[in-house]
């Protein structure tokens, strides 16, 4: 009797589909990415088991640099308002080139009296100056923030603004009580500080905590 | 395909010459794997980055002391934030027993106060000094978070405390 003969499949699979679909995600991938623009104020930020992603609307962020200085953004459909604002509160006029020159402006590194000089730099002479460029004083004797926060939140006319405080590591605690100082000056007691954010501690207090929440939310 | 063969002329026959037909297929596993590889390391490192904020709520500064919170000596726990990464810290009112640690260990020393303090009368007093640094300051406030406390407050140090604070420090050699 003849045996079937048993067909040896090839082991080797084709490769090449796999290969395509590999490619066409890193592509994908690589484009949808989105790249953070490089800023100009170096920062390295501490590091906090919030789990809240900081605000990206509505808000005023103060920079604190690692040879505390302190340096203001927002957001960019506050800023014209905020000009306006700050022109009427200081009696400062501003043209209409400076008003352009403001929404176009990264953040703000300099007192009051250099801000019209500040404005004319374009980004690239800001970029390679930044360290001359002195930030905005925030001493308890001329406090500068002060105003630039009462602008905001009149322009705001008392709608919700989120305060962010983004410092480096190394800035001194003073230089953070004194931006406090600012805030308090105004009667703004919440902040958001902004951090990197890690992994709770195993088996702390909160960790046990969130473990509690999870089960308790699970049961109903 | 891209070589070239040089065949060594055997006749095999009459006016026919065979060529050897190689394969056009190609390996394809080790590019699949770095394929893979790179779509695994762009998506680690492009998530990971998201800065996150943390709540910090300061009290209304008033000038009433009436208004001042009561905090009883046996449940307050006073850690003053000083140069170099250190922790003094001292329980009650008394700032001369003040003893000194770091940021790791000071954990067990919040939780050892936490369970032997009745809750509601536990308080901390952050007191971070002029040599402080933000991180300090921002590391302190997250332990509280860690370790679930719910009443703090965040001052500057006495006088007092402060000349402690630079005695020890010159004692110890801090820099």
């Amino acid at each position: 009797m003849a045996r079937a003969k048993i067909k040896r499949g090839s082991t080797s699979v084709d490769m090449t589909p796999m290969c395509d679909v590999a490619f066409l995600l890193l592509t994908f991938f690589i484009l949808a990415a989105q790249f953070k623009p490089q800023e100009a104020v170096e920062v390295v930020t501490p590091s906090s088991v919030s789990n809240k992603v900081a605000p990206e609307k509505d808000f005023l962020n103060v920079t604190i640099s690692k040879d505390n200085k302190v340096y203001l953004n927002m957001d960019p459909k506050i800023k014209a308002d905020v000009l306006d604002e700050l022109g009427k509160e200081r009696n400062m006029s501003f043209s209409a080139q400076d008003k352009k020159n403001f929404e176009n402006a990264d953040f703000i590194a300099v007192p009051f009296s250099q801000l019209k000089q500040f404005l004319a730099l374009t980004p690239e002479q800001v970029k390679s100056s930044i360290r001359s460029l002195p930030g905005i004083p925030v001493d308890s004797t001329n406090n500068e923030l002060k105003a630039w926060i009462s602008a905001a939140i009149n322009a705001r006319m008392g709608e919700q603004l989120n305060f962010l405080i983004k410092g480096d590591d190394a800035v001194k605690y003073p230089t953070f009580k004194a931006v406090i100082d600012a805030f308090k000056a105004n009667d703004q007691y919440k902040y958001n500080l902004v951090t990197n954010s890690k992994q709770v501690p195993e088996g702390s207090e909160l960790y046990k905590k969130n473990l509690m929440n999870q089960r308790t939310g699970k049961n109903e | 395909m891209a070589e070239m063969e040089v065949k060594e002329s055997g006749k095999k026959g009459p006016g026919v010459k065979k060529s050897k037909k190689h394969s056009t297929r190609v390996d394809l596993t080790p590019m699949v794997d770095l394929g893979f590889l790179l779509i695994t390391f762009f998506i680690f490192t492009t998530t990971v980055q998201q800065p996150t904020a943390m709540n910090l709520n300061m009290p209304k500064d008033t000038k009433d002391p009436n208004l001042d919170m009561k905090v009883k000596n046996s449940g307050s726990l006073t850690l003053m934030l000083g140069k170099g990464n250190v922790i003094y810290y001292y329980y009650g009112d008394d700032p001369t027993k003040m003893q000194t640690t770091g940021y790791k260990a000071v954990r067990q020393i919040i939780l050892d106060k936490k369970k032997s303090t009745p809750a509601a009368d536990l308080f901390i007093i952050i007191k971070p000094d002029k040599d402080a640094t933000y991180k300090n300051a921002v590391d302190i406030l997250d332990e509280m978070d860690i370790n679930d406390i719910g009443k703090y407050a965040m001052v500057d140090p006495t006088p007092d405390e402060y000349g402690l604070i630079q005695k020890t420090e010159q004692a110890g050699g801090v820099k």
